[in-house]
Protein backbone atom coordinates (compact mmCIF):
# COMPACT_ATOMS: atom_id res chain seq x y z
CA UNK A 1 0.00 0.00 0.00
CA UNK A 2 1.53 3.32 -0.73
CA UNK A 3 0.61 6.46 1.79
CA UNK A 4 1.28 9.73 1.30
CA UNK A 5 0.58 12.23 4.42
CA UNK A 6 -0.20 16.22 4.22
CA UNK A 7 0.50 17.84 7.88
CA UNK A 8 2.37 20.74 8.71
CA UNK A 9 2.83 19.73 12.76
CA UNK A 10 5.85 17.51 11.97
CA UNK A 11 5.92 16.28 15.32
CA UNK A 12 2.72 14.78 14.35
CA UNK A 13 3.70 14.14 10.86
CA UNK A 14 6.90 11.92 11.89
CA UNK A 15 4.82 10.14 14.74
CA UNK A 16 2.47 9.33 11.75
CA UNK A 17 5.23 8.07 9.80
CA UNK A 18 6.80 5.49 12.84
CA UNK A 19 3.53 4.43 13.99
CA UNK A 20 3.07 3.87 10.21
CA UNK A 21 6.02 2.43 9.76
CA UNK A 22 5.99 -0.01 12.78
CA UNK A 23 2.54 -1.61 11.21
CA UNK A 24 4.35 -2.44 7.84
CA UNK A 25 3.16 0.68 5.72
CA UNK A 26 4.99 2.67 3.79
CA UNK A 27 4.91 6.31 3.71
CA UNK A 28 6.20 7.61 -0.34
CA UNK A 29 5.76 11.35 0.41
CA UNK A 30 5.16 13.85 2.67
CA UNK A 31 4.11 17.43 2.15
CA UNK A 32 3.74 20.50 4.51
CA UNK A 33 0.61 22.47 2.83
CA UNK A 34 -1.99 21.93 0.02
CA UNK A 35 -0.21 22.43 -3.08
CA UNK A 36 2.40 20.03 -1.94
CA UNK A 37 -0.08 17.57 -1.27
CA UNK A 38 -1.34 18.03 -4.62
CA UNK A 39 1.98 17.60 -5.94
CA UNK A 40 3.19 14.12 -4.42
CA UNK A 41 -0.19 12.69 -5.15
CA UNK A 42 0.27 13.47 -8.60
CA UNK A 43 4.23 12.61 -8.44
CA UNK A 44 3.73 9.41 -6.42
CA UNK A 45 0.27 7.91 -7.33
CA UNK A 46 -0.07 6.97 -4.19
CA UNK A 47 -3.68 4.54 -2.56
CA UNK A 48 -4.65 6.40 -0.27
CA UNK A 49 -3.56 10.11 1.50
CA UNK A 50 -3.82 11.14 4.57
CA UNK A 51 -5.07 14.84 5.24
CA UNK A 52 -4.95 17.39 8.17
CA UNK A 53 -8.08 19.60 7.56
CA UNK A 54 -5.89 22.95 8.49
CA UNK A 55 -3.16 23.32 6.50
CA UNK A 56 -0.90 26.50 5.95
CA UNK A 57 -0.69 29.34 4.60
CA UNK A 58 -4.28 29.95 5.38
CA UNK A 59 -4.70 27.75 8.25
CA UNK A 60 -8.42 27.31 7.51
CA UNK A 61 -9.75 24.35 5.70
CA UNK A 62 -6.56 24.42 3.51
CA UNK A 63 -6.67 20.38 3.64
CA UNK A 64 -9.63 19.60 3.67
CA UNK A 65 -10.25 21.72 -0.20
CA UNK A 66 -6.69 20.14 -1.60
CA UNK A 67 -7.92 16.66 -0.25
CA UNK A 68 -11.12 16.93 -2.12
CA UNK A 69 -9.59 18.16 -5.40
CA UNK A 70 -6.84 15.55 -4.96
CA UNK A 71 -9.43 13.04 -4.87
CA UNK A 72 -11.21 14.18 -7.74
CA UNK A 73 -8.61 14.34 -10.21
CA UNK A 74 -6.71 10.87 -8.79
CA UNK A 75 -9.60 8.22 -9.70
CA UNK A 76 -9.41 5.53 -6.89
CA UNK A 77 -7.43 7.72 -4.56
CA UNK A 78 -8.82 7.01 -0.79
CA UNK A 79 -8.80 10.10 1.20
CA UNK A 80 -8.22 10.00 5.22
CA UNK A 81 -8.77 13.54 6.88
CA UNK A 82 -7.80 14.05 10.33
CA UNK A 83 -8.98 16.92 12.49
CA UNK A 84 -8.86 18.14 15.76
CA UNK A 85 -12.74 19.54 15.28
CA UNK A 86 -15.66 17.39 13.65
CA UNK A 87 -17.82 20.46 11.62
CA UNK A 88 -21.22 18.95 9.74
CA UNK A 89 -20.07 21.39 6.98
CA UNK A 90 -16.56 19.56 6.08
CA UNK A 91 -17.81 16.05 6.56
CA UNK A 92 -20.99 16.90 4.45
CA UNK A 93 -18.39 18.33 1.69
CA UNK A 94 -16.14 14.83 1.82
CA UNK A 95 -19.10 12.77 1.31
CA UNK A 96 -20.75 14.76 -1.56
CA UNK A 97 -17.27 14.94 -3.69
CA UNK A 98 -17.09 13.36 -6.73
CA UNK A 99 -14.54 10.23 -6.79
CA UNK A 100 -14.83 6.92 -6.46
CA UNK A 101 -11.71 6.14 -3.68
CA UNK A 102 -12.79 5.73 -0.30
CA UNK A 103 -12.85 8.02 2.41
CA UNK A 104 -12.50 8.92 6.00
CA UNK A 105 -12.78 11.19 8.24
CA UNK A 106 -10.81 10.89 12.00
CA UNK A 107 -10.27 12.97 14.99
CA UNK A 108 -6.74 13.52 15.38
CA UNK A 109 -6.86 11.72 19.35
CA UNK A 110 -7.90 8.45 17.15
CA UNK A 111 -4.28 8.30 15.67
CA UNK A 112 -3.53 6.59 18.96
CA UNK A 113 -5.31 3.14 19.23
CA UNK A 114 -2.99 2.19 16.76
CA UNK A 115 -4.88 -0.84 15.38
CA UNK A 116 -8.63 0.91 14.98
CA UNK A 117 -6.12 3.57 12.87
CA UNK A 118 -4.33 0.85 11.09
CA UNK A 119 -7.98 -0.44 10.15
CA UNK A 120 -9.32 2.72 9.07
CA UNK A 121 -6.32 3.61 6.60
CA UNK A 122 -6.56 0.08 4.88
CA UNK A 123 -10.46 0.32 5.02
CA UNK A 124 -10.23 3.89 3.06
CA UNK A 125 -7.37 2.57 0.70
CA UNK A 126 -9.43 -0.50 -0.28
CA UNK A 127 -12.45 2.20 -1.32
CA UNK A 128 -14.21 1.81 2.08
CA UNK A 129 -15.54 4.06 4.63
CA UNK A 130 -13.85 5.22 8.09
CA UNK A 131 -15.92 7.78 10.20
CA UNK A 132 -15.11 8.95 13.41
CA UNK A 133 -18.43 7.87 15.70
CA UNK A 134 -18.52 11.88 16.45
CA UNK A 135 -18.77 12.39 12.50
CA UNK A 136 -21.74 9.90 12.59
CA UNK A 137 -23.13 11.34 15.83
CA UNK A 138 -23.29 14.74 14.46
CA UNK A 139 -24.82 13.79 10.82
CA UNK A 140 -27.61 12.01 12.48
CA UNK A 141 -28.60 14.21 14.45
CA UNK A 142 -31.71 15.70 14.10
CA UNK A 143 -32.71 13.37 11.16
CA UNK A 144 -35.31 11.94 13.53
CA UNK A 145 -38.63 12.48 11.99
CA UNK A 146 -37.05 12.44 7.71
CA UNK A 147 -38.59 10.96 5.09
CA UNK A 148 -37.27 8.95 2.76
CA UNK A 149 -36.16 5.04 2.88
CA UNK A 150 -34.25 5.65 5.97
CA UNK A 151 -37.91 6.16 7.93
CA UNK A 152 -38.68 2.64 7.41
CA UNK A 153 -35.33 1.54 9.27
CA UNK A 154 -36.19 -0.20 12.87
CA UNK A 155 -34.43 1.50 15.64
CA UNK A 156 -32.24 -1.53 15.87
CA UNK A 157 -31.38 -1.43 11.95
CA UNK A 158 -30.45 2.10 12.26
CA UNK A 159 -28.02 1.62 14.95
CA UNK A 160 -26.80 -1.40 12.89
CA UNK A 161 -26.44 1.56 10.21
CA UNK A 162 -24.56 3.57 12.33
CA UNK A 163 -22.31 1.27 13.28
CA UNK A 164 -21.59 0.50 9.64
CA UNK A 165 -21.28 4.25 9.04
CA UNK A 166 -18.25 4.66 11.93
CA UNK A 167 -16.56 1.74 9.70
CA UNK A 168 -16.79 -1.43 11.33
CA UNK A 169 -17.06 -4.99 10.25
CA UNK A 170 -19.79 -6.88 10.97
CA UNK A 171 -17.95 -8.97 14.26
CA UNK A 172 -17.46 -5.45 15.96
CA UNK A 173 -20.98 -4.10 15.07
CA UNK A 174 -22.01 -8.12 16.68
CA UNK A 175 -19.94 -6.98 19.71
CA UNK A 176 -21.09 -3.53 20.18
CA UNK A 177 -24.92 -4.27 20.13
CA UNK A 178 -24.03 -7.48 22.46
CA UNK A 179 -26.10 -10.02 19.45
CA UNK A 180 -24.96 -12.94 17.71
CA UNK A 181 -23.06 -11.64 14.72
CA UNK A 182 -26.09 -13.49 12.30
CA UNK A 183 -28.31 -11.40 13.90
CA UNK A 184 -26.14 -8.90 12.51
CA UNK A 185 -26.40 -10.07 8.67
CA UNK A 186 -30.30 -10.31 9.34
CA UNK A 187 -30.20 -6.55 9.77
CA UNK A 188 -27.95 -5.57 7.29
CA UNK A 189 -29.73 -7.74 4.65
CA UNK A 190 -33.17 -6.05 5.73
CA UNK A 191 -31.61 -2.75 5.38
CA UNK A 192 -29.77 -3.37 1.89
CA UNK A 193 -33.28 -4.58 1.14
CA UNK A 194 -35.42 -1.36 2.30
CA UNK A 195 -32.59 0.75 0.41
CA UNK A 196 -32.93 -1.24 -2.97
CA UNK A 197 -29.35 -1.49 -3.30
CA UNK A 198 -28.10 -3.37 -6.23
CA UNK A 199 -27.13 -6.84 -5.74
CA UNK A 200 -23.64 -7.11 -6.16
CA UNK A 201 -20.59 -7.73 -3.81
CA UNK A 202 -21.42 -7.46 -0.18
CA UNK A 203 -18.26 -4.62 0.65
CA UNK A 204 -19.59 -2.38 -2.20
CA UNK A 205 -23.27 -2.36 -0.94
CA UNK A 206 -22.32 -1.90 2.25
CA UNK A 207 -20.26 1.70 1.40
CA UNK A 208 -23.64 2.14 -0.92
CA UNK A 209 -25.56 1.86 1.84
CA UNK A 210 -23.41 4.28 4.57
CA UNK A 211 -22.99 7.03 1.67
CA UNK A 212 -26.72 7.07 1.11
CA UNK A 213 -27.35 7.44 4.88
CA UNK A 214 -24.89 9.89 5.12
CA UNK A 215 -25.91 12.26 1.88
CA UNK A 216 -29.55 11.66 3.03
CA UNK A 217 -30.99 15.29 3.77
CA UNK B 1 -22.05 73.54 37.21
CA UNK B 2 -20.74 75.69 39.97
CA UNK B 3 -20.43 78.77 37.09
CA UNK B 4 -24.16 78.02 35.86
CA UNK B 5 -25.38 78.20 39.40
CA UNK B 6 -23.47 81.29 40.54
CA UNK B 7 -24.28 83.04 37.66
CA UNK B 8 -28.57 82.41 37.85
CA UNK B 9 -28.31 83.80 41.60
CA UNK B 10 -26.54 86.96 40.74
CA UNK B 11 -28.88 87.87 37.68
CA UNK B 12 -31.78 89.72 39.82
CA UNK B 13 -28.59 91.51 41.38
CA UNK B 14 -27.71 92.39 37.86
CA UNK B 15 -31.25 93.81 37.23
CA UNK B 16 -31.02 95.39 40.69
CA UNK B 17 -28.21 97.57 39.78
CA UNK B 18 -29.01 98.35 35.99
CA UNK B 19 -32.62 99.56 37.86
CA UNK B 20 -30.70 101.48 40.04
CA UNK B 21 -28.25 103.12 37.96
CA UNK B 22 -31.18 103.89 34.96
CA UNK B 23 -32.70 105.85 38.48
CA UNK B 24 -29.90 107.85 39.33
CA UNK B 25 -28.56 108.51 35.61
CA UNK B 26 -32.16 110.28 35.21
CA UNK B 27 -32.18 112.03 38.34
CA UNK B 28 -28.59 113.17 37.60
CA UNK B 29 -29.50 114.36 33.72
CA UNK B 30 -32.73 115.88 35.55
CA UNK B 31 -30.63 118.24 37.76
CA UNK B 32 -28.50 119.50 34.91
CA UNK B 33 -31.60 120.07 32.61
CA UNK B 34 -32.60 122.08 35.73
CA UNK B 35 -29.46 123.90 36.14
CA UNK B 36 -29.59 124.60 32.43
CA UNK B 37 -33.00 126.65 32.78
CA UNK B 38 -32.14 128.00 36.10
CA UNK B 39 -29.17 129.42 34.66
CA UNK B 40 -31.32 131.17 31.44
CA UNK B 41 -31.07 128.10 29.12
CA UNK B 42 -29.26 128.53 25.64
CA UNK B 43 -27.34 126.26 23.79
CA UNK B 44 -28.58 122.62 25.45
CA UNK B 45 -25.25 121.98 27.06
CA UNK B 46 -26.84 118.85 29.12
CA UNK B 47 -27.89 117.01 26.09
CA UNK B 48 -24.26 115.53 26.33
CA UNK B 49 -24.55 114.78 29.72
CA UNK B 50 -27.87 112.91 28.86
CA UNK B 51 -25.65 110.92 26.30
CA UNK B 52 -22.55 110.09 28.43
CA UNK B 53 -25.22 108.49 31.34
CA UNK B 54 -27.06 106.91 28.68
CA UNK B 55 -23.89 105.19 26.91
CA UNK B 56 -23.17 104.39 30.29
CA UNK B 57 -26.37 102.50 31.04
CA UNK B 58 -26.47 101.21 27.66
CA UNK B 59 -22.86 99.34 28.16
CA UNK B 60 -24.57 98.03 31.56
CA UNK B 61 -27.40 96.59 29.86
CA UNK B 62 -25.44 94.96 27.40
CA UNK B 63 -23.34 93.14 29.95
CA UNK B 64 -26.14 91.84 32.13
CA UNK B 65 -28.08 91.04 28.65
CA UNK B 66 -24.69 89.04 27.92
CA UNK B 67 -23.84 87.27 30.89
CA UNK B 68 -28.08 86.50 31.10
CA UNK B 69 -27.81 84.60 27.34
CA UNK B 70 -28.27 81.09 27.62
CA UNK B 71 -25.16 79.59 26.29
CA UNK B 72 -25.55 78.11 22.67
CA UNK B 73 -23.32 78.78 19.74
CA UNK B 74 -25.17 82.37 18.79
CA UNK B 75 -24.67 83.62 22.34
CA UNK B 76 -21.17 85.74 21.03
CA UNK B 77 -23.05 86.14 17.83
CA UNK B 78 -26.11 88.00 19.73
CA UNK B 79 -23.48 89.99 22.55
CA UNK B 80 -21.99 91.13 19.08
CA UNK B 81 -24.80 92.75 17.65
CA UNK B 82 -26.36 94.37 20.85
CA UNK B 83 -22.18 96.24 21.40
CA UNK B 84 -22.51 97.07 17.50
CA UNK B 85 -26.60 98.45 18.02
CA UNK B 86 -25.54 100.30 21.00
CA UNK B 87 -22.12 101.99 18.93
CA UNK B 88 -23.59 102.82 16.15
CA UNK B 89 -26.77 104.54 18.36
CA UNK B 90 -23.94 106.38 19.95
CA UNK B 91 -22.62 107.73 16.60
CA UNK B 92 -25.88 108.94 15.39
CA UNK B 93 -26.71 110.71 18.72
CA UNK B 94 -23.58 112.56 18.32
CA UNK B 95 -24.21 113.59 14.62
CA UNK B 96 -27.42 115.00 15.81
CA UNK B 97 -26.10 116.52 18.96
CA UNK B 98 -23.30 118.27 16.81
CA UNK B 99 -26.21 119.46 14.03
CA UNK B 100 -26.95 116.52 11.79
CA UNK B 101 -24.33 117.65 9.11
CA UNK B 102 -23.19 115.61 6.07
CA UNK B 103 -23.76 112.33 7.17
CA UNK B 104 -20.22 110.63 8.30
CA UNK B 105 -21.48 107.88 10.61
CA UNK B 106 -22.31 105.71 7.38
CA UNK B 107 -18.23 104.53 7.21
CA UNK B 108 -17.42 103.52 10.60
CA UNK B 109 -20.90 102.36 10.71
CA UNK B 110 -20.33 99.59 7.45
CA UNK B 111 -17.03 98.85 9.06
CA UNK B 112 -19.02 97.38 11.90
CA UNK B 113 -21.53 95.95 10.16
CA UNK B 114 -19.38 94.07 7.94
CA UNK B 115 -17.45 92.82 11.41
CA UNK B 116 -20.71 91.65 12.73
CA UNK B 117 -22.10 90.20 9.15
CA UNK B 118 -18.51 88.39 9.07
CA UNK B 119 -18.70 86.63 12.38
CA UNK B 120 -23.01 85.87 11.74
CA UNK B 121 -21.07 84.23 8.25
CA UNK B 122 -18.48 82.05 10.63
CA UNK B 123 -21.15 81.31 13.10
CA UNK B 124 -23.07 80.00 10.71
CA UNK B 125 -20.61 77.52 8.79
CA UNK B 126 -18.88 76.30 11.80
CA UNK B 127 -20.40 74.09 14.44
CA UNK B 128 -19.78 75.88 17.85
CA UNK B 129 -16.40 74.44 19.08
CA UNK B 130 -18.09 72.31 22.08
CA UNK B 131 -20.73 70.41 19.88
CA UNK B 132 -18.14 69.87 17.35
CA UNK B 133 -15.39 68.14 20.32
CA UNK B 134 -18.51 66.31 21.60
CA UNK B 135 -19.05 65.23 18.23
CA UNK B 136 -15.02 64.17 17.89
CA UNK B 137 -14.92 62.45 20.95
CA UNK B 138 -17.72 60.35 20.03
CA UNK B 139 -16.34 59.66 17.07
CA UNK B 140 -13.01 58.61 18.57
CA UNK B 141 -14.93 56.18 21.26
CA UNK B 142 -16.62 54.54 18.62
CA UNK B 143 -13.68 53.99 16.97
CA UNK B 144 -11.66 52.66 20.20
CA UNK B 145 -14.42 50.41 21.38
CA UNK B 146 -14.60 48.74 18.02
CA UNK B 147 -10.91 49.13 17.88
CA UNK B 148 -10.57 47.01 21.54
CA UNK B 149 -12.93 44.45 20.59
CA UNK B 150 -11.23 43.47 17.21
CA UNK B 151 -8.02 43.31 19.10
CA UNK B 152 -10.01 41.14 21.63
CA UNK B 153 -11.79 38.71 18.75
CA UNK B 154 -7.87 38.48 17.15
CA UNK B 155 -6.35 37.83 20.58
CA UNK B 156 -9.25 35.02 21.18
CA UNK B 157 -8.11 33.49 17.85
CA UNK B 158 -4.48 33.38 18.16
CA UNK B 159 -5.37 31.58 21.52
CA UNK B 160 -7.26 28.88 19.80
CA UNK B 161 -4.50 28.64 17.20
CA UNK B 162 -1.69 28.37 19.97
CA UNK B 163 -3.47 25.58 21.59
CA UNK B 164 -4.46 23.44 18.25
CA UNK B 165 -0.60 23.71 17.11
CA UNK B 166 1.00 23.78 21.18
CA UNK B 167 -0.74 21.41 23.89
CA UNK B 168 -3.20 19.97 21.55
CA UNK B 169 -0.63 18.61 19.24
CA UNK B 170 1.45 17.59 22.08
CA UNK B 171 -1.17 15.24 23.61
CA UNK B 172 -1.63 14.04 20.31
CA UNK B 173 2.09 13.01 19.66
CA UNK B 174 1.60 11.48 23.20
CA UNK B 175 -1.24 9.28 22.43
CA UNK B 176 0.41 8.22 19.39
CA UNK B 177 3.91 6.67 21.46
CA UNK B 178 1.75 5.61 24.09
CA UNK B 179 -0.14 3.74 21.19
CA UNK B 180 2.82 2.23 20.04
CA UNK B 181 4.06 1.43 23.37
CA UNK B 182 0.76 -0.75 23.94
CA UNK B 183 1.06 -2.23 20.53
CA UNK B 184 4.47 -3.52 21.41
CA UNK B 185 3.47 -4.87 25.02
CA UNK B 186 0.96 -7.85 23.36
CA UNK B 187 2.73 -10.58 25.78
CA UNK B 188 2.77 -8.07 28.83
CA UNK B 189 -0.72 -7.88 29.25
CA UNK B 190 -0.74 -5.59 32.64
CA UNK B 191 1.72 -3.02 31.40
CA UNK B 192 -0.69 -2.77 28.13
CA UNK B 193 -3.42 -2.10 30.16
CA UNK B 194 -1.82 0.74 31.81
CA UNK B 195 -0.45 1.85 28.85
CA UNK B 196 -4.09 2.06 27.60
CA UNK B 197 -5.43 3.69 29.83
CA UNK B 198 -3.00 6.63 29.87
CA UNK B 199 -3.50 6.89 26.62
CA UNK B 200 -7.14 7.20 27.48
CA UNK B 201 -6.91 10.33 29.51
CA UNK B 202 -5.01 11.60 26.93
CA UNK B 203 -7.60 11.40 24.52
CA UNK B 204 -10.11 12.87 27.44
CA UNK B 205 -7.55 15.75 28.08
CA UNK B 206 -7.79 16.35 24.15
CA UNK B 207 -11.80 16.28 23.95
CA UNK B 208 -11.53 18.63 26.82
CA UNK B 209 -8.83 20.87 25.10
CA UNK B 210 -10.86 20.69 22.21
CA UNK B 211 -13.65 22.28 23.62
CA UNK B 212 -12.40 24.85 25.60
CA UNK B 213 -10.46 26.10 21.91
CA UNK B 214 -14.09 25.62 19.82
CA UNK B 215 -15.46 27.98 23.00
CA UNK B 216 -12.97 30.58 22.48
CA UNK B 217 -13.16 30.45 18.76
CA UNK B 218 -14.80 27.91 16.75
CA UNK B 219 -12.18 27.88 13.55
CA UNK B 220 -15.60 27.03 10.99
CA UNK B 221 -16.74 30.37 12.15
CA UNK B 222 -13.75 31.89 10.49
CA UNK B 223 -13.50 29.45 7.90
CA UNK B 224 -16.75 28.63 6.36
CA UNK B 225 -18.73 31.76 8.41
CA UNK B 226 -21.97 32.00 10.66
CA UNK B 227 -24.38 29.48 9.03
CA UNK B 228 -21.79 26.58 9.11
CA UNK B 229 -21.20 27.27 12.76
CA UNK B 230 -24.63 27.49 13.33
CA UNK B 231 -25.33 24.35 12.02
CA UNK B 232 -22.55 22.14 13.08
CA UNK B 233 -23.76 24.02 16.91
CA UNK B 234 -27.32 22.67 16.40
CA UNK B 235 -25.78 19.33 15.83
CA UNK B 236 -23.64 19.33 18.74
CA UNK B 237 -26.81 20.09 20.85
CA UNK B 238 -28.32 18.26 23.86
CA UNK B 239 -31.83 19.03 22.47
CA UNK B 240 -32.98 18.77 18.84
CA UNK B 241 -32.57 22.19 17.17
CA UNK B 242 -33.63 23.26 13.96
CA UNK B 243 -31.19 26.00 12.17
CA UNK B 244 -32.60 28.34 9.41
CA UNK B 245 -29.28 30.78 8.39
CA UNK B 246 -29.40 32.37 5.16
CA UNK B 247 -26.95 35.08 5.13
CA UNK B 248 -25.34 35.52 1.90
CA UNK B 249 -23.04 38.70 2.52
CA UNK B 250 -20.89 37.54 5.34
CA UNK B 251 -20.84 40.08 8.26
CA UNK B 252 -17.47 41.44 9.68
CA UNK B 253 -15.86 39.00 11.75
CA UNK B 254 -16.57 40.32 15.31
CA UNK B 255 -20.16 41.03 14.32
CA UNK B 256 -20.33 36.80 13.20
CA UNK B 257 -18.51 35.92 16.61
CA UNK B 258 -21.16 38.01 19.07
CA UNK B 259 -24.08 36.39 16.78
CA UNK B 260 -22.30 32.81 17.54
CA UNK B 261 -21.81 33.18 20.85
CA UNK B 262 -25.44 34.57 21.47
CA UNK B 263 -27.02 31.46 19.96
CA UNK B 264 -24.23 28.95 21.83
CA UNK B 265 -25.28 30.60 24.86
CA UNK B 266 -28.83 30.66 24.17
CA UNK B 267 -29.10 27.06 23.61
CA UNK B 268 -27.35 25.82 26.36
CA UNK B 269 -29.91 27.98 28.58
CA UNK B 270 -32.27 26.21 26.72
CA UNK B 271 -30.92 22.58 27.39
CA UNK B 272 -30.57 23.22 30.86
CA UNK B 273 -34.00 24.43 31.45
CA UNK B 274 -36.44 23.95 28.75
CA UNK B 275 -36.85 20.35 30.37
CA UNK B 276 -35.51 19.03 26.89
CA UNK B 277 -38.29 21.22 24.23
CA UNK B 278 -36.98 21.55 20.97
CA UNK B 279 -35.24 24.93 20.02
CA UNK B 280 -34.96 26.96 16.80
CA UNK B 281 -32.37 29.20 15.52
CA UNK B 282 -32.79 31.82 12.80
CA UNK B 283 -30.35 34.17 11.38
CA UNK B 284 -30.60 36.68 8.51
CA UNK B 285 -29.67 40.12 7.19
CA UNK B 286 -31.83 42.44 7.42
CA UNK B 287 -31.42 45.77 5.82
CA UNK B 288 -27.68 45.80 7.21
CA UNK B 289 -28.68 44.15 10.16
CA UNK B 290 -27.38 40.98 11.38
CA UNK B 291 -30.27 38.96 13.20
CA UNK B 292 -29.90 36.02 15.20
CA UNK B 293 -33.26 34.70 17.27
CA UNK B 294 -32.68 31.34 19.39
CA UNK B 295 -36.42 30.47 20.29
CA UNK B 296 -37.36 26.84 22.25
CA UNK B 297 -40.84 25.95 23.50
CA UNK B 298 -39.92 25.39 27.12
CA UNK B 299 -41.08 26.87 30.61
CA UNK B 300 -40.02 29.88 29.91
CA UNK B 301 -39.76 32.61 33.24
CA UNK B 302 -35.91 32.95 32.27
CA UNK B 303 -34.56 35.61 34.15
CA UNK B 304 -33.25 38.44 31.85
CA UNK B 305 -30.71 39.74 34.68
CA UNK B 306 -29.26 36.34 34.69
CA UNK B 307 -25.23 36.29 34.46
CA UNK B 308 -25.63 34.79 30.83
CA UNK B 309 -28.06 37.13 29.17
CA UNK B 310 -26.00 40.07 31.08
CA UNK B 311 -23.08 38.73 29.32
CA UNK B 312 -24.46 38.21 26.42
CA UNK B 313 -26.31 41.73 26.36
CA UNK B 314 -22.72 43.55 26.75
CA UNK B 315 -21.02 41.73 23.95
CA UNK B 316 -24.15 43.09 21.30
CA UNK B 317 -24.02 46.22 23.23
CA UNK B 318 -20.14 46.48 22.65
CA UNK B 319 -21.31 46.74 19.03
CA UNK B 320 -24.09 49.22 19.41
CA UNK B 321 -26.64 45.87 18.91
CA UNK B 322 -29.38 45.21 21.14
CA UNK B 323 -30.83 42.10 22.99
CA UNK B 324 -34.35 41.28 23.57
CA UNK B 325 -35.22 38.40 25.70
CA UNK B 326 -38.73 37.37 25.93
CA UNK B 327 -39.84 34.56 28.32
CA UNK B 328 -43.31 34.56 29.57
CA UNK B 329 -43.67 31.48 32.18
CA UNK B 330 -45.49 28.74 30.30
CA UNK B 331 -44.94 30.22 27.04
CA UNK B 332 -41.19 29.33 25.94
CA UNK B 333 -38.27 31.58 25.65
CA UNK B 334 -37.28 33.89 22.72
CA UNK B 335 -33.96 35.59 22.85
CA UNK B 336 -33.14 37.92 19.72
CA UNK B 337 -29.92 40.29 18.97
CA UNK B 338 -29.37 42.83 16.41
CA UNK B 339 -25.57 43.69 15.41
CA UNK B 340 -25.69 46.36 13.07
CA UNK B 341 -23.22 45.14 10.16
CA UNK B 342 -21.59 48.97 8.85
CA UNK B 343 -17.84 49.75 9.26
Amino acid sequence: MRVVIAEDLALLREGIVALLRDAGIDVVAQAEDGEGLLRIVGGHKPDLAIVDVRLPPSFTDEGLRAALEARRRQPGLGVLILSQYVEPVYTSELLASSGDGGIGYLLKERVGDVRGFVDAIERVASGGTALDRAVVTELMHARDGGGGPFAELTPREREVMELMAEGRTNAAIARAMVVQPGAVEKHISSIFGKLDLPATDDDHRRVLAVLAYLRAP
Amino acid sequence: MAIIVSVNQSNSWHGDALSLQVALSALFGFVNTLIWALTGGGYFWPAWVWLALGIAAGVHAVVVHGVRATPGRYRKLRIHGEATGLILAVYVAIWILSGAGYFWPVWPTSIFLLALGIHAIVVQWRPESREQELVERVDELTRTRRGAVDVQAAELRRIERDLHDGAQARLVALSMHLGRAEARLDDQPELAELVRRARQEAGSAISELRDLARGIAPPVLADRGLAAALDGLGRRAAIPVTVDATIDKRPPPVVETAAYFVAAEALTNSAKHAGGAAARVYAAMADDRLVVEVSDSGTGGADPAGSGLTGLRHRVEALDGTLTVTSPPGHGTTVLAELPCGS
